[in-house]
């Protein structure tokens, strides 16, 4: 008896000590998981290299397919292929088809030119910008025009580079 | 009754005075000796009746082991297992909150949740910004003082009764909707960052029909202790670098 009654109140906190600890701890892996994914849901500018190619991909992209010259609009029509995919390029396709005969008959010239462009997603091979753009339109013979236009752009990454699949006017 | 509790009655019944102390106290002295050593002699009588009762009790006591000694060992033994579990739920603990530490401190979430703030208030203060009912331009104007600082706070609080009267005379209403926003730098350490943004405006004229102007703006934010205010805003016109 006398050797029991020190022992007794000892039995249950080690047990007990053992279940919380371990509880704690497996608390702590998923809220440790939780944060480390929510820092990799989004890696726009947190991952500045990313960000840097994609601003930079996107920004040449938009500048070759929203540039022709009325002699080489077949160059700008292959560039396209290269550069865009999905929804994107279909809208391109439709676009371009009507624009062309516009362009070889008004000997139209356009030059499209990124003046800002920032990255709102960024997530694994997806990425959503947004790019404003300056494109400089001037018939032959006649003054040149500038106007502005807003892209909210997404883009997707295939074989290393950056292909637009999605385009919306803003 | 006992040799021992007869030598103790006549120890009371010698120190109560009865009988003559002196001699009768040495005697039971010498009573009290002989019992010491028949104390001593006893454990060697002892082996000779105690090996019958006890194999029976001790089986029960504790079924796997003989001896007092060995008793002691499994009890020890269970309780170092259950230390040593304790130690590695420990450890386990320690290794878990170290991970959640790093995870939870990491720069990149920090700097994530930064961005994302940024963006949110950003988006809330070019809404402000972007929105003025004419019949109300007090109050426009203190939602603009609300979510500006530095420059641009300075600016409205220097022009601010003289573009109230200016809303309130056209009587144009505009309500401002942020279509799309990027955050295009972020410094966390200096607490400033830039941010770009396409508004879509609807105008209400006190006369004539509405109409909807789109605009693209950068703004500069600055971190104050209520959250991101914008310090500056510009129009980014065309030809810009």
């Amino acid at each position: 008896m006398t050797d029991q009654e020190p022992r007794r109140p000892r039995r249950w906190p080690l047990p007990l000590a053992l279940v919380l600890l371990v509880l704690a701890g497996s608390c702590l892996l998923v809220l440790g998981d939780r944060a480390e994914a929510q820092a990799e849901a989004n890696r726009a500018l947190t991952d500045g290299q990313t960000t840097a190619e994609v601003v930079g991909d996107v920004g040449n992209a938009l500048g070759r397919i929203f540039s022709y010259t009325p002699a080489d609009t077949a160059a700008t029509a292959k560039a396209a292929d290269a550069l865009l995919d999905g929804p994107a390029a279909a809208q391109y396709r439709s676009l371009f088809a009507q624009v062309k005969q516009q362009v070889a008959d008004q000997k139209l010239t356009l030059t499209t030119r990124v003046v800002r462009a920032g990255v709102t997603e960024l997530s694994g091979e997806q990425a959503k910008l947004l790019v404003f753009l300056d494109q400089t339109s001037q018939r032959e013979g006649k003054a040149a025009s500038t106007a502005a236009a807003q892209l909210s752009v997404t883009a997707r990454r295939t074989g290393g580079h950056w292909r637009i699949t999605e385009l919306k006017a803003r | 009754m006992s040799p021992r509790e007869d030598l103790a009655a006549a120890e009371a019944e010698a120190a109560a005075g009865t009988l003559p102390p002196g001699g009768r106290l040495a005697e039971l002295a010498a009573v009290r000796a002989l019992l010491a050593t028949v104390d001593q002699a006893a454990p060697a009588r002892q082996p000779e009746s105690q090996p019958e009762p006890e194999p029976e009790p001790q089986p029960q006591r504790e079924p796997e082991s003989q001896p007092e000694p060995v008793v002691v060992g499994p009890r020890s033994g269970r309780r170092l297992l259950g230390w040593a579990a304790l130690v590695l739920a420990a450890g386990y603990c320690l290794l878990a909150a170290g991970w959640y530490w790093q995870a939870r401190s990491a720069d990149d979430l920090a700097y994530g949740r930064a961005r994302d703030a940024v963006l949110a208030q950003g988006r809330t203060a070019l809404t402000a910004l972007n929105t003025v009912d004419a019949g109300e331009a007090e109050t426009g104007l203190r939602d603009w003082l609300a979510v500006t600082t530095g420059p641009l706070h300075e600016q409205l609080q220097r022009t601010g009764t003289a573009d109230a009267t200016t809303l309130r005379q056209a009587g144009t209403s505009a309500h401002g909707t942020v279509t799309d926003a990027a955050v295009t730098e972020l410094d966390t350490r200096a607490g400033t960052a830039r941010l770009i943004a396409t508004v879509s405006v609807d105008l209400t004229p006190k006369a004539g029909s509405a109409s909807t102007d789109r605009k693209r703006f950068e703004a500069g934010l600055a971190r104050t202790a209520d959250g991101w205010k914008v310090t500056s805003l510009t129009a980014v016109p065309v030809g810009a670098s």
